[in-house]
């Protein structure tokens, strides 16, 4: 039997475990794109952008940040924009 | 698709407006790089644009080494012109040897909502800013 479809399935650590336990506690993560709508996905801010990515310049996947699919597509875009003009890196050395 | 038919049609109503970044080689010394974004706005001229708005962010430091450089001038341009001249000034950009590195995009419709409310702001700024003087 399948598990049930699970969404904002995300505790990092504890993923696999306790399943279906946690599922009622689990606090619903909000798309903050969506919750602050005045906020423009641009690749110059980098500061912004530099909050989706992890600490190796990796792009944050969406069921960790809970940003729903479509503010996700337009922070991949820019993300990679910002990258190509070296705003953000490509790859960062956690021990820089 | 759906999309790309909406945004086509968006366009033929006004047109696109375009924006550059390109990054110019810091060791320059300053008028040497106003000469370089001058013949840049030259060359959107020359094709048949114009520059609506030129913003130069100054020095910045990569975060990785482009031609083994550390930092570059960056400048943000948005412009408009037909369509070709996208390609014509990114040729201007590859034969320009101190332009290390360039991003030309079309201003979609989120980024071009932005950019209306930014200008509205700008406008309630400047016209917040004139008041008070007289007043003081």
């Amino acid at each position: 039997m399948r598990p049930p479809l699970r969404r904002n399935s995300d505790s990092g650590p504890r993923r696999g475990r306790g399943r279906g336990r946690n599922q009622q506690q689990r606090k619903k993560r909000t798309c903050r794109f969506c919750d602050a709508k005045e906020i423009s996905i641009d690749y110059k801010n980098e500061k912004r952008l530099s909050r989706t990515v992890s600490e190796q310049g990796r792009i944050i996947p969406r069921r960790i940040t809970g940003t729903c699919a479509k503010h996700q597509r337009q922070l991949t875009v820019a993300i990679k924009r910002a990258r190509h003009l070296a705003l953000l890196p490509f790859v960062a050395d956690a021990v820089s | 698709m759906f999309h790309d038919q909406r945004e086509s049609t968006a366009m033929a109503q006004s047109p696109a407006i375009y924006e550059t970044a390109f990054i110019v080689n810091a060791g320059l010394d300053d008028p040497q790089i106003d000469a370089v974004i001058e013949k840049v706005k030259e060359s959107i001229a020359k094709h048949g644009g114009s520059v609506l708005d030129i913003n130069k962010w100054g020095r910045k430091r990569f975060t990785y080494p482009i031609r083994k450089k550390n930092n570059g001038f960056y400048v943000i341009a948005e412009f408009t012109g037909p369509s070709d001249l996208v390609a014509k000034l990114e040729r201007h950009y590859q034969l320009d040897e101190n332009i290390l590195r360039y991003l030309t995009i079309r201003l979609d419709k989120h980024a071009l909502k932005a950019r209306a409310q930014k200008a509205t702001a700008d406008a309630a700024a400047q016209a917040a800013v004139p008041e008070p003087a007289p007043a003081a």
